[in-house]
């Protein structure tokens, strides 16, 4: 679906919905909202991108990392490479343009990555409870509140998980279907 | 620590299944992430087993909230020792599926959906909440869609959509009886059930009707006789570690949620209740097997017997005495074992000759006399020939209904033990007996070839070990199971260790 208006309107509308889904995730725990429907709420956003733009667009435009890559000298142990592609990619990142021994490489986040964080970041905001001999998944309060945030504790990791689980089902069923 | 131990039979496959979507494209760490778990669910399961052994029934509140309100765990003999059957299942069905599977169906995540599967077995056993049950229902039920689909063959679709239907209907009926219960008590935890329900204030008449709907929602999953019909449509299609599994484990997963909620919590009205799941069990019995014995093909015969073994486990808890529901419990653990044993050994001789059909097989006696030997002894238990196992299960039955006087059912499952041994002999004479048919060509086996079928024979011996200690070892065991069943009946015990924080 070709519409001018929707693929301009929708890239200011995006962050927009981002922005949203996250009030409705913070503001989960004691009123409407939570993980479900913000994780809902995100990937709504990403659907108008990719009924404006295509699934190819919106992949190359939000689930890719553009990192600099370089082979293994000879002589250089894995670690260290590791380490200093890492610190390439992070601290002197924007030294490195027109570089030529770096090459330039995109790293595809497949959604199925997100949902599988999800299920784990939900899995184990439990787990503090069984460390501490209480029941799996009791929940553990901070005594100060952030700004914004409020009081962090265990269960909002929990809708966190819940918030990417739903946001990586839409979106894997949302790229599959579009493709086709 | 029992804490952790409860809950680890569902973290265990749950972070197996985390890691393996992670290493979604990497299959070699998907099989060592799949070794790694199921060792892990079956030791967890065997000391859950060990702990509940000495100390009765443990629980753990998910949550810490206290008992009505929040999620129970609990764990008794009869659900610590389902778990520990399906971990032994999960563990030779995973080693089947190492060779026994194509490479395109794990591609497409076979080791995720097992290990999701087995979660929500484990759910099932464990949870102490009526709407929790149903919700691991869910679980359980989605993954089988997806893995009894995984594939896309034609025949496989056809199968998943009778299966999707009938169970998506099942769903809704349990579910509507979940509302009912809720509507009617006030409680969905089933300790705080058990007591309303015996409470003055209950209606008799209203809550058999929600039993009613329990009745016959888990009787669709479980396949038993008006409803059995979506079984055999669906068991034969996906690849045999699938069908093995799924088969072997999941049915009965439905017959241990009907002991459960029948002993716990419906036991109003008992007479109106146990003449229908007597006649209901007798038909299932003779209905499956008559089905079976039409059938020419290695794993429809045994997609009927499960429906006719089902019945087994209900005239178990229809005769409603300790003896008989220790006999549905030696059953039920019986039969998962003997049944996906059979169904992994249709694997092995498919896996060889390319063919499920009996016509087109014959001589295996001849080539495989392993195969045969332990072909054998699978379907003698199956059958119920002593020493082995189903013998016991079926004697024990049996005493029991001559105890209470119903000879009819009695007659009836005699009965039908000659038709499964009927049925087990055609697949004797069929497959292994009879001289392979001239008209196929002999496949030459080559040396990979040869290597791949001796592994197959793995899972199929590790589970006929368990099989020949559960008929050989039957003294300690069906102490073991009378005295689950003891647990089961005298539910105070249950009511206590669930809310033993509220008293």
């Amino acid at each position: 679906m070709k519409t001018l208006i929707l693929a301009v309107a929708i890239r200011i509308l995006l962050p927009l919905f981002i922005l949203f889904s996250l009030y409705i995730l913070l503001r989960g725990h004691n009123h409407p909202g939570g993980g479900f429907i913000g994780g809902l709420i995100c990937a709504i956003g990403f659907i108008f991108h990719t009924m404006a733009h295509g699934p190819g667009h919106t992949i190359a435009s939000f689930f890719c990392i553009c990192i600099y890559v370089q082979p293994r000298q000879t002589g250089q142990n894995k670690l260290s490479h590791l380490l200093r592609l890492l610190s390439a990619n992070v601290v002197n990142r924007k030294k490195l343009k027109g570089n030529a021994t770096y090459t330039l490489k995109l790293l595809q986040v497949d959604p199925l990555f997100i949902i599988a964080s999800g299920l784990f970041f939900a899995a184990s905001s439990g787990v503090a409870g069984l460390l501490l001999q209480q029941p799996y998944m009791t929940a553990y309060w901070a005594d100060f509140y952030l700004p914004v945030f409020g009081k962090p504790g265990t269960p909002i990791l929990f809708d966190f998980g819940v918030y990417l689980l739903v946001l990586g089902v839409i979106l894997k069923i949302t790229f599959v279907m579009a493709e086709e | 620590m029992i804490q952790l131990l409860l809950v680890l039979p569902l973290l265990v496959p749950l972070y197996g299944a985390i890691l393996c979507l992670f290493c979604w494209r990497k299959l070699q760490v998907q099989m060592a992430i799949g070794v790694v778990t199921q060792l892990g669910l079956l030791t967890s399961s065997i000391f859950l087993l060990q702990v509940v052994n000495k100390q009765g029934i443990v629980t753990t509140q998910v949550g810490n909230w206290p008992a009505p309100f929040g999620i129970t765990l609990v764990a008794d003999l009869f659900s610590c020792l389902m778990l520990v059957v399906s971990a032994v299942v999960g563990v030779s069905v995973f080693l089947f599926s190492l060779r026994g599977l194509d490479v395109k169906r794990m591609d497409f995540g076979y080791y995720p959906l097992l290990l999701l599967l087995q979660l929500g077995v484990s759910g099932v056993c464990l949870t102490g909440d009526i709407f929790n049950l149903f919700v691991w229902f869910e679980v359980l039920l989605i993954c089988c869609f997806v893995l009894i689909a995984l594939g896309g063959k034609k025949n496989q679709l056809e199968g998943a959509i009778k299966y999707v239907t009938i169970n998506f209907l099942a769903s809704g009926f349990l579910l509507t009886g979940t509302g009912i219960v809720y509507g009617l008590l006030g409680s969905l935890n089933l300790a705080e059930l058990a007591l309303l329900v015996r409470s003055a204030e209950a209606h008799p008449s209203l809550v058999t009707l929600a039993a009613m709907f329990f009745l016959v929602a888990l009787g669709i999953k479980a396949a038993i006789f008006p409803l059995f019909f979506w079984l055999p449509a669906s068991y034969h299609t996906p690849p045999i570690p699938i069908s093995a599994f799924i088969a072997g484990l999941i049915t009965k997963v439905g017959v241990y949620a009907l002991v459960r909620l029948f002993t716990l919590v419906f036991v109003l009205e008992l007479e109106l209740m146990l003449p229908i799941l007597t006649y209901v069990a007798g038909f299932t019995m003779v209905i499956g097997v008559l089905g079976a014995a039409s059938q020419v093909d290695f794993r429809r015969i045994l997609a009927f017997h499960i429906i006719s073994q089902i019945g087994y486990m209900i005239m178990g808890l229809a005769l409603y005495t300790p003896l008989a529901l220790a006999g549905c419990i030696y059953f039920v653990v019986h039969n998962i074992l003997v049944k996906t044993n059979l169904f992994l050994i249709s694997g092995v001789v498919a896996h060889r000759h390319r063919t499920f059909a009996l016509r087109k097989l014959g001589g295996i006696y001849l080539k495989q006399p392993t195969l045969a030997l332990l072909f054998i002894i699978s379907a003698f238990s199956l059958a119920g020939i002593p020493p082995l196992s189903g013998f016991w299960g079926k004697f024990m039955l049996a005493k029991a209904g001559f105890e209470t006087g119903s000879y009819g059912i009695v007659a009836t499952s005699l009965g039908v033990s000659l038709l499964t041994i009927f049925s087990m002999t055609k697949i004797w004479n069929e497959v292994f007996w009879k001289k392979k048919p001239e008209t196929t060509e002999d496949e030459i086996e080559t040396k990979v070839e040869k290597y791949e079928n001796r592994l197959l024979h793995l899972p199929v011996v590790f589970l006929v070990l368990f099989i020949l200690v559960l008929g050989l070892g039957a003294e300690s065991f069906i102490q073991f199971t009378l005295k689950a069943a003891d647990q089961l009946l005298n539910t105070d015990i249950y009511i206590n260790a669930v809310l033993k924080d509220v008293k």
